[in-house]
């Protein structure tokens, strides 16, 4: 168990330097000056120019620059967005949070009611209800997450109007920051008509959770009743059937455990993928989070806010990608190291 | 010792004939490949299917309703939209000019994946896991951040997104042709080649690539369907595909301008990717499960 935790922690921080790497080697590739796009400062003059190149060891070999640059990142000094010229580091304290709880809420639906859905299929493997869950599963799978998000604010918020198109809250509701997730913030908060302000949330959370949430649905049903089928074509199962158990003993104390080993390491796939349509979504639904920051960002070329924007993201992914893997690993270590189950 | 066999004639299909079997009789995989032949069909021949030019402009006919609305015309089948080009046209150019880049996107991602995925399958020791688990970790980061980098650092175009989707569809193929190399290896038929003094190269071309094919041919049809989202995805977000250029996500984005006035440019472009990604996935699926019943009996 020590020899797995170790294995995976020199994993994470040598992901992490690579990352890091390639992050201080897009301020010298992105277009520009070099020194604008590390700091997002622009300098009036030539003496500034020059003060702030030692200041940032811009005049050293590049291994100083790169652990100064470190140093930076750790001490929480991201640099200064070009369009807004707030701290980097502020904007996505904001951003990223929103993104998170999106993605959880969407990674929710998708695990209660996409893994009891494929245990149901996988059960009843080959007869009418499964060809139903199956079919309607590779349908929304199929959905460009774009267009099905579209065709939700036109059915859903232009023609019923039942939803707001755009944003987290109202503008009426002043919630203070605390956590990052709207509805905590609002449980947590003092104001008057907490309710009215939890269920505008609600309402605006809505469409773009059932959007991200329904292709990440449709993978987990496919994943789950694959897995599900497997587990019973395994000896073991006839074993027991020929010990006699009852259909409902062999599900419970065979099927149900043995059919989640598999999942857990193909939903640390999903969590790449999630993360890639709650971006897209996000500048559908003006959603303040990471996603439509970064895109907003490379439509006006903020260098600074790349750089660190892609940092951040790739580091919460990759921090959520290998902890699954490391969890999967610690519960089941007869697994051959990184071996990934088919859908 | 028997004179003569006893059927009429000896036949073992071959393993390709058998899955061909096994796929036929699935009706919906059979359909999904016939949708999937019409794609196919609408991408190599454009020219001759359409009746106007991709960015030809008929200013007289600005957003045209589809012919079957009330007040739409029989010669522009899917409407215009509004620079009075033909929906029908854009979007079977559009056919062309998505599945064509996802095409060789995938083509060139499967041919570096396993490379180096068999490389890092034969590898041991050290080198072996760093070859193994740097790929895993890279495959962790999204395809839209790798999209944003390559576009800030070379700017938008379809080439552009094209190289970004094949560097994030190459830690797949590498996935997979490595634990399938690791397999492999450890099986008799390649211990008796190795016996005979095969080297490696020679394992890997005459032993292991022909048990790959399957395999590759399975991944190959799941990565087409995510380039094909991606690009469009990226074309959508106007960071692919340039506007003027026929590719279904842009034509998707060019339309959302429109979206009241004509409905019609924001759903047909987006049913054509739907059911180009569809007829992709229930291709592969049919694939997948006629593989499987081939390896199980």
């Amino acid at each position: 168990m020590i020899r797995i935790l170790a294995r995976y922690s020199i994993l994470f921080v040598l992901t992490l330097l690579v990352l890091a790497i390639m992050s201080f080697s897009l301020a010298y590739l992105f277009p520009g000056d070099v020194l604008e796009n590390l700091t997002g400062i622009v300098p009036a003059n030539d003496a500034q120019r020059q003060a702030l190149e030692r200041q940032f060891r811009l005049d050293q070999p590049y291994f100083v620059q790169f652990f100064f640059y470190l140093k930076n990142l750790f001490a929480g000094d991201w640099g200064y967005s070009f369009t807004s010229g707030i701290a980097l580091r502020d904007e996505i304290g904001i951003a990223m949070p929103a993104t998170i709880e999106l993605a959880t809420y969407s990674m929710m639906i998708a695990l209660f009611i996409g893994i009891p859905l494929g245990y149901y299929a996988g059960m009843r493997c080959y007869s009418t209800s499964d060809y139903i869950i199956n079919t309607s599963s590779i349908t929304t799978y199929s959905f460009p997450v774009f267009w099905l998000a579209l065709l939700l604010i036109l059915v859903f918020s232009l023609q019923l109007d039942k939803a707001p198109l755009s944003g987290r809250i109202s503008l009426l509701f002043d919630v203070e920051p605390v956590s990052g997730f709207i509805l905590i913030d609002i449980l947590l908060s003092d104001m008057q008509n907490k309710s009215l302000a939890f269920k505008d949330a609600l309402s605006h959370l809505t469409l773009p959770t059932i959007a991200i949430g329904a292709v990440s649905t449709a993978s987990m049903v496919r994943i789950t009743r694959r897995s599900v089928i497997d587990a019973r074509h395994q000896p073991y199962i006839a074993a027991a059937v020929s010990r006699g158990l009852s259909g409902w003993q062999i599900f419970f104390r065979h099927i149900l455990r043995n059919a989640l080993l598999p999942i857990l390491p193909l939903m640390a796939i999903q969590i790449t993928t999630l993360i890639t349509n709650t971006m897209i979504v996000e500048t559908l639904f003006s959603w303040p989070g990471i996603g439509n920051w970064l895109i907003q960002a490379i439509y006006q070329r903020d260098y600074p806010a790349l750089r660190v924007g892609m940092l951040a993201v790739s580091t919460l992914v990759i921090t959520l990608t290998i902890t699954v893997d490391m969890f999967n690993r610690l519960i089941d270590p007869s697994r051959e190291k990184y071996e990934h189950a088919a859908i | 010792m028997p004179q003569y066999s006893l059927y009429e004639e000896e036949f073992h299909p071959s393993p390709w004939q058998r899955t061909w079997r096994a796929f036929r009789a699935s009706h919906i995989a059979v359909a999904g490949a016939v949708l999937l032949c019409v794609f196919v069909v609408f991408a190599l021949f454009a020219p001759l299917l359409t009746p106007y030019g991709a960015n030809e402009q008929n200013i007289d006919g600005l957003l045209v309703p589809p012919s079957w609305m009330g007040n739409g015309s029989i010669s522009h089948l899917f409407g215009t939209d509004s620079l009075g080009r033909d929906l029908f046209t854009r979007v079977i150019y559009g056919c062309r000019v998505t599945l064509g880049s996802a095409f060789i996107t995938v083509v060139l991602a499967m041919l570096v994946g396993v490379s180096l995925g068999a490389f890092a399958g034969m590898l041991r020791g050290v080198r072996s896991s760093i070859a193994n688990h740097l790929p895993d970790a890279l495959m962790a980061i999204p395809t839209l951040l790798i999209a944003i980098i390559i576009v800030a650092i070379f700017g938008t175009g379809l080439v552009n997104s094209m190289w970004a989707i094949t560097l994030a569809l190459i830690p797949q193929f590498v996935h997979h042709t490595r634990s399938l190399v690791r397999t492999e290896m450890k099986k008799d038929y390649i211990v008796s080649s190795k016996l005979d003094g095969a080297n490696k190269w020679q394992l890997f071309t005459y032993s292991i690539l022909p048990n790959m094919t399957e395999m590759l041919v399975v991944q190959g049809t799941i990565a087409l369907s995510i380039a094909v989202i991606d690009i469009s995805a990226l074309g959508f977000l106007n960071l692919g595909a340039q506007s003027p250029l026929p590719e279904l996500g842009a034509i998707l984005s060019d339309g959302l301008d429109v979206t009241y006035l004509a409905p019609w440019n924001v759903a047909l472009p987006g049913m054509a990717i739907f059911f180009l990604v569809l007829s992709i996935n229930v291709v592969g699926d049919g694939l997948r499960s006629a593989l499987r019943k081939r390896v199980n009996h």
